[in-house]
């Protein structure tokens, strides 16, 4: 009876570690979530002024950070990011959604290395010879590269790892928003990258949320013509998750026949025709990107003092 | 002293010694230029190869760290197969047979790694990955159509029907159907090219993160019988995704066009 209790925990547990955000992505955020967070729509708080160059800037300096100081420092920029999510246009949708996908990126993290880190590493980290075990896993579940037990330090592990992607994924989605393609060609240009690449690159970032917005028309007209219409309606997540799998191709086609009228649109504007590009609209530097640069300057102060007082990166990288 | 993350580690236990790995990406850059001069395969992006580019490496990113992300928690973590791999390999295939031209791999490998990696994992550990994956996985691909030409997955290009001068386009018409390759069915032939791309892409992280790029960044132990294991263990997924993959690549090609 005892084997079969940690049997069905053990597996319960698994599944949570595997389910919850799937169920937090399909129920929660949804594909027009994906959406919401990854295209850009006009708006005039201080991201939207802000010059594309200073915002990729921002997005090293946080990495920068993140990597080299102790977890809540991290936490810290983590939860100052999401809040600035609220000046965004529809703030508190945005917020929403940035919230359930930090949600997800610590559930996901954290369950991806507690149970497989290896007891020498979490040993080395927390600076003791004793674990505390909270769940012993079947001896089977090794072969999933699963330690004997499941430790409180694994899981604080996995958590404070964690805060090393939290922070940078919600200021890189700031650049998404906040910026018009051509914005960011440009900037990148200013930088020395070749056109070509930013071209591509920015097809990239357009690309991205319109694949989300039409594998959610395909799926919809999929559940139109009776996809699991006769399933209980607890299936109704892996039916659309099915139907997401199906709608891949046909996008692609999609997508690729269109390729040839954006291309013929940019050969139309002289695309390429010379070495060198002139703007209408040249980036200029402006009293938010000042006020930015100042921010990050005091970040960075702050980073190395806090190194120097023995606040630097407390755990191994693995 | 590191820099970035980079713990600069040159001589771990076991790792694979630097000349080596500076040797075979120097060899493999100048390999895909000459080859792909001689085979045809080396020529200058349009407009469109740039939006291929593009839209391949957005559905590289939105399968490996989306889609596939959430379906990989379904399965255990194994050596055998990787379901963002799976999407990975498939998308770039799909631009591969698109673009057809040497340096797609690399670039549609950097888009992806800009948007990707970049963005989830932060700057850590840069430019290392940029290196690592485009000058592995990218240039894996690059290989594969250096050799094969104009002619990757047996889709031909059409010749250009020019009034100046017609003898010329017949000319070069009767040399791309004289290419060696040319004579196998298109179907086998896109089978056997993806084949060809998966198992070498089965190679990368094994061999090159493993032996290389992870002991140069953070130090510690190489563990060869893994290494081995691992190259071993990823071949037949990556034999039968190639494939599979190839074909996909056919049918789309052919859908829009080409």
């Amino acid at each position: 009876m005892n084997w079969l209790i940690v049997n069905v925990i053990s597996w319960l547990l698994f599944f949570f570690g595997a389910a919850f955000p799937i169920l937090i992505v399909l129920r929660v955020i949804g594909l027009t979530g994906f959406m919401r967070i990854t295209r850009f729509e006009s708006f005039h708080t201080f991201y939207y002024r802000m010059n594309p160059s200073i915002k990729i800037m921002l997005g090293l300096v946080v990495t920068i950070v993140a990597a080299v100081t102790i977890w809540w420092i991290g936490a810290i920029m983590t939860a100052v990011i999401l809040l600035t999510y609220f000046t965004l246009k529809d703030g508190k949708r945005k917020f929403i959604t940035g919230f359930f996908l930090t949600m997800i990126t610590i559930i996901g993290t954290t369950w991806a290395f507690a149970p497989y880190t290896p007891y020498t590493i979490l040993q080395q980290a927390f600076h003791v010879t004793a674990l505390t075990g909270i769940w012993a896993w079947p001896s089977y579940f090794t072969v999933m590269g699963y330690q004997p037990e499941l430790t409180m330090q694994g899981l604080i592990y996995g958590f404070q790892i964690s805060m090393r992607f939290t922070a940078v994924s919600l200021i890189s989605l700031v650049l998404v928003m906040t910026s018009t393609p051509s914005q960011v060609l440009r900037a990148l240009n200013k930088v020395g990258i070749p056109i070509s690449i930013t071209f591509s690159l920015v097809v990239a970032m357009r690309t991205i949320p319109r694949i989300f917005e039409y594998i959610d028309t395909s799926v919809k007209i999929q559940f139109m013509r009776g996809l699991g219409s006769t399933a209980p309606k607890i299936f109704r997540p892996f039916y659309m998750l099915k139907g997401a799998i199906y709608a891949i191709v046909p996008v692609i086609v999609f997508l690729v026949r269109g390729a040839k009228d954006t291309a013929i649109s940019a050969d139309t504007r002289a695309f390429r025709a010379y070495p060198k590009r002139t703007n209408m609209y040249p980036i200029t530097i402006g009293s938010v990107d000042k006020s930015a640069l100042a921010v990050m300057t005091l970040v960075m102060l702050i980073t190395i003092v806090a190194v120097i007082m023995g606040l630097g990166r407390a755990i191994p990288y693995s | 002293m590191g820099f970035n993350g980079i713990s600069g580690v040159l001589n771990a236990p076991g790792e694979i010694p630097w000349e080596l790995v500076v040797l075979f990406f120097g060899a493999g850059l100048i390999f895909v230029f000459l080859w792909g001069k001689k085979s045809g395969g080396l020529a200058k992006f349009t407009t469109v190869d740039l939006i291929y580019i593009g839209i391949g490496a957005a559905f590289a990113v939105v399968w490996e760290f989306y889609i596939g992300a959430f379906l990989g928690k379904f399965i255990p973590s194994n050596p055998f197969f990787g379901v963002g791999y799976m999407g990975r390999l498939i998308a770039l295939l799909i631009v591969a047979g698109l673009v057809r031209k040497v340096g797609v791999g690399m670039v549609s490998m950097f888009i992806f790694n800009l948007l990707s990696d970049l963005i989830s994992y932060g700057f850590s550990g840069e430019p290392m990955y940029f290196m690592y994956e485009m000058l592995t996985y990218g240039l894996m691909m690059d290989i594969v159509i250096a050799i094969a030409g104009k002619n990757l997955f047996g889709i031909r290009s059409p010749p250009r029907k020019s009034a100046v001068d017609k003898s010329k386009t017949d000319a070069s018409k009767n040399s791309s159907s004289s290419h060696y390759l040319s004579k196998i069915p298109g179907v086998y032939l896109a089978a056997i090219e993806g084949l060809a791309i998966g198992v070498f892409w089965a190679v990368p992280e094994p061999l090159f993160y493993s032996g290389f790029i992870a002991p140069f960044l953070y130090g510690g132990v190489v563990d060869w019988q893994k290494i081995i294991f691992g190259i071993l263990a990823f071949i037949p997924s990556a034999i039968i995704l190639g494939a599979i993959g190839g074909v996909i690549t056919l049918r789309i090609v052919k859908a829009v066009g080409q």
